[in-house]
């Protein structure tokens, strides 16, 4: 319902007085000149006062002839000013850090916009933090992001679309992507999901994230959050759709695949051979992080004939004193570990070193020499741990350290084929996860030789000129492949 | 019912899973155990019978794609009531119902034994069908790209166990096929007969057709398909007969499995074990393709809901898998799921494309 602006001096004021509940912080200066009152409002701490005192009390209180609305519109140098007639919204202006110019008279009031917003500078990344390439990190100011993204992309190309999200607080979400590349089904997927979401309020983007993903029951994360423009934007010149969310520093990008998430834009920066080997490198780590305790848990309850008979000497001699189960010893250390992890992250900065040293090493050793473990387990739960790590994607490294639990309860229950069971449970999960809609284990299956390029090795850009086709771009060709492998260089005679 | 089916776009995949399909359901329980049987019944010649085999394989193939050809898109459930009207049509479908249900249990079972025997003596058969009927459960109910995917990823993740039976080769003892061509030709083709139980599911691409993308390009991988499977079964019949000693062989019921059970690495003595559990694997796609063919043609046939059909399957297979409990009633089981399977996929097809023919043309000649 519209309510409308009082037109007699003492109401007005009388009422939005009543509608900020008399509080301290908004404060009201009336003036008389030119045979007329002029009224203005504003909340204390939400207005940049200098430019208040600078660029509008001066010429407001100096004019020659009695201010109109239209003169009071366009004569004043300020580039924000707006003509409100609704009570209601001029309510939401002042706590935007509107001033209102109120000309007893009037039926309208003109605000001026002079917001003032304290928050941090761009940053270095400090969760996906890089050895090299870009450094600065998003902020929490969604202007600064989106003038961040501007820059990158530097494109008219490059289309954001806005949405408010909470009922009962509101947020800003914008939908970013290249017009001409993103497939119109994925901005379309995202686009409803936003609008579709009913909530009160949302904390922040990575509530976001949980609210439009394809399935929540899931421990994989479906959609990447990242805090580095530079992988923003590298995405959305892929043609993926992007989301940056007012008050939050993590944006969120889809569709993705599983193998996205072990992709790090540092691959993309180093050649291309030591880009591959340490892509690869990830993948194994996974394979190690969530096979290698299961195994031996595994191999040393039941079977024990697949252990080499040399490593089972020693195998034995370091488990002769310990007087667990293996599993009730590896679950014991994996939990350890993850207690680690836990208080690291909660430490402040000073302790936690102290703490990781005396967790670390002293724990680890007195567990050996208490004999509550083997001194083998420690070294493979002390390396599944570290591999669990090497995933760019924190979301996606703790998943894996999640489902690692789960296996090695399988293992000690039913050995290998426990392991087994599990594994072949995982693989069929992930094929049944989507991403936007979009398969997600693509481009493994459904199978694209032709994406495997990109995604699962890094080929020499040369090489590899075409655009991820799991994502569906608009236009798959990056560049022309034949003019980009030639260097004209002048042959020396 | 329809003869031709409507199958939305998002369900259809490409012809070139067709190679995985074709592979992965006739790669399974069968395999672990061929070289015996077939030595068995032709001796040192049976390689003979897995070449017979073989060929014969491409030449089902080629009449089965004849008939799917005959029609617009439609699958065997749809063509035998075509043909033969619609109660004939019905009963024949029920016949192949019962017959996928036999063989998935002979599958699950075959492989539970293998297990207890392998691994773990005392591990409690409703234990492990649980374990592979609640897999089968979950990747059958995330629909058919779900099910391909399964068979195409499983097929990724265990054919390397191949590259393992390099060491076995290196053990082979030529001399164990010579002299050639002592066996008679009725045993030799008895053998092949005998392949007959390897090779079962080929039958999928009758339930399968619709739902490939294009169409047109089908033969080349069903073709391929069934030329690694024949390779599959040359490979561990030729190496079975020259590792073991015949008498050996003839005692070793699973000798594929055997086989792993002198490859060592350095950090894995006994080999066997891993490559027993990874079977799992093997074994998993052939239960989830013939699941969805089940469930498929109950749907077909009956108009039952798949969810309602998943789980009445997965009860009655884990019943069933209780109930049949000793090694003479799963060689039972398996005997006669290879004799109904002969007839059914390598016979009848070549009498269906006949009378195909024939009605086909009475009905141009009816309508000119």
């Amino acid at each position: 319902m519209e309510r409308r602006i009082p037109v007699k001096k003492e109401l007005y004021m009388e009422s939005l007085q009543k509608h900020f509940r008399n509080s301290p912080d908004l404060v009201n200066k009336t003036f008389t000149f030119n045979r007329q009152t002029i009224v203005i409002h504003f909340i204390n701490y939400q207005v940049n006062k200098d430019q208040l005192e600078r660029d509008l009390l001066p010429p407001l209180t100096n004019a020659k002839k009695p201010w109109t609305m239209e003169s009071l519109k366009n004569a004043i140098p300020l580039s924000s000013s707006e003509e409100i007639k609704d009570f209601s919204s001029l309510a939401r202006e002042l706590i935007h850090g509107g001033v209102s110019v109120y000309i007893v008279g009037y039926e309208e009031v003109v605000v001026f916009t002079l917001p003032k917003q304290d928050h941090r500078a761009l940053n270095r990344a400090e969760t996906e933090s890089l050895v090299f390439g870009p450094q600065i990190a998003f902020t929490e100011s969604l202007m600064t992001n989106l003038n961040v993204v501007r820059w990158r992309l530097d494109t008219d190309d490059l289309t954001v679309e806005k949405f408010l999200v909470g009922e009962r607080i509101q947020s800003e979400v914008r939908v970013i992507y290249l017009k001409s590349l993103a497939n119109e089904e994925n901005v379309q997927t995202m686009k409803q999901r936003i609008e579709d979401i009913v909530i009160d309020e949302i904390e922040d983007s990575t509530v976001l994230n949980q609210l439009i993903e394809d399935s929540s029951s899931t421990v994989f994360p479906q959609l990447i959050t990242t805090e580095l423009p530079d992988r923003f934007c590298n995405s959305i010149a892929k043609g993926r759709v992007g989301v940056l969310v007012d008050k939050s520093p993590t944006a969120i990008i889809g569709p993705m695949t599983l193998f996205n998430f072990f992709e790090s834009t540092e691959d993309t920066y180093m050649r291309w051979n030591i880009g591959t080997f340490i892509r690869m490198l990830r993948f194994l780590s996974m394979v190690i992080s969530i096979v290698l305790t299961p195994m031996y848990v595994a191999a040393l309850t039941y079977h024990y004939e697949i252990i080499p008979s040399s490593l089972l000497v020693s195998l034995g001699q370091s488990r002769a004193t310990v007087p667990f189960p293996p599993v009730l010893e590896a679950l014991l250390l994996e939990i350890l570990i993850e207690l680690l992890r836990e208080a690291g992250a909660r430490l402040p900065t000073k302790v936690g070193q102290t703490m990781g040293i005396v967790g670390g090493i002293v724990l680890g050793q007195a567990a050996v020499q208490a004999g509550f473990t083997s001194n083998i387990l420690v070294i493979i739960i002390a390396l599944s741990a570290l591999a669990s790590f090497t995933a760019p994607s924190y979301m996606m490294g703790s998943a894996i350290r999640i489902i690692r639990f789960p296996m090695i309860i399988l293992a000690g229950a039913w050995g290998l084929i426990g392991i087994v069971f599990a594994l072949s449970f995982l693989v069929i999960h992930l094929l049944r996860q989507k991403s936007l809609g979009r398969p997600y284990l693509a481009p493994i299956y459904p199978f694209e030789a032709s994406a495997l390029r990109g995604t699962i090795f890094r080929l020499p850009f040369q090489k590899n000129a075409k655009r991820p086709s799991y994502v569906m771009p608009k236009d798959e060709s990056r560049f022309d492949k034949k003019r980009a492998g030639t260097k004209r260089d002048r042959s020396s005679p | 019912m329809k003869t031709n089916l409507n199958v939305p776009q998002s369900q259809t995949v490409q012809a070139f899973y067709l190679f995985f399909i074709v592979h992965t359901i006739q790669i399974g329980a069968g395999l672990m155990g061929v070289p015996r049987i077939l030595f068995l019944d032709a001796q040192a010649d049976a390689w003979i019978s897995v070449a017979i085999a073989g060929v014969y394989l491409h030449f089902i193939a080629w009449i089965m794609i004849k008939i799917l050809r005959g029609y617009e898109n439609a699958d065997i459930l749809g063509i035998q009531t075509d043909l033969f009207g619609k109660f004939v049509g019905k009963t024949l479908g029920i016949f192949y119902l019962l017959y996928i249900f036999l063989i998935l249990l002979s599958v699950i079972k075959n492989y539970i034994e293998v297990v207890q025997v392998f691994i773990f003596p005392e591990i409690p058969i409703w234990l492990m069908s649980l374990f592979l009927l609640s897999l089968m459960v979950y990747s059958v109910t995330g629909g058919f790209r779900v099910v391909v995917g399964t068979s195409f990823l499983f097929f990724l993740l265990t054919i390397w166990l191949v590259l393992t039976i390099s060491k076995p080769i290196t053990y082979m003892d030529w001399g164990h096929f010579t002299p050639i061509l002592q066996t008679s030709w009725t045993d030799i083709l008895k053998g092949a007969q005998r392949t007959a139980y390897t090779v079962l599911g080929m039958e999928i691409l009758f339930f399968v057709y619709p739902y490939i993308k294009n169409k047109k390009n089908i033969a080349l991988p069903v073709h391929l398909g069934l030329a690694m499977t024949t390779f599959l079964v040359m490979l561990v019949t030729v190496v079975s007969i020259g590792y073991f000693s015949p008498d050996h062989l003839r005692e070793t019921v699973w000798a594929t499995l055997s086989l792993f059970k002198i490859i060592s690495f350095p950090v894995i003595e006994r080999f066997d074990f891993i490559a027993v559990a990874l079977w799992m694997m093997v074994v998993l796609p052939n239960i989830v393709l013939l699941c969805w063919m089940l469930v498929h043609s109950l749907k077909r046939l009956f108009h039952l809901k798949e969810k309602h059909s998943i789980f009445g399957v997965s009860v009655l297979l884990f019943i069933g898998a209780l109930l049949v409990e000793y090694r003479m009633d799963i060689d039972l089981l398996t005997e006669w799921t290879a004799r109904v399977g002969f007839w059914l996929v390598f016979v009848y097809p070549i009498f269906l494309f006949l009378y195909m023919k024939l009605v086909h043309r009475w009905r141009r000649r009816r309508r000119a």
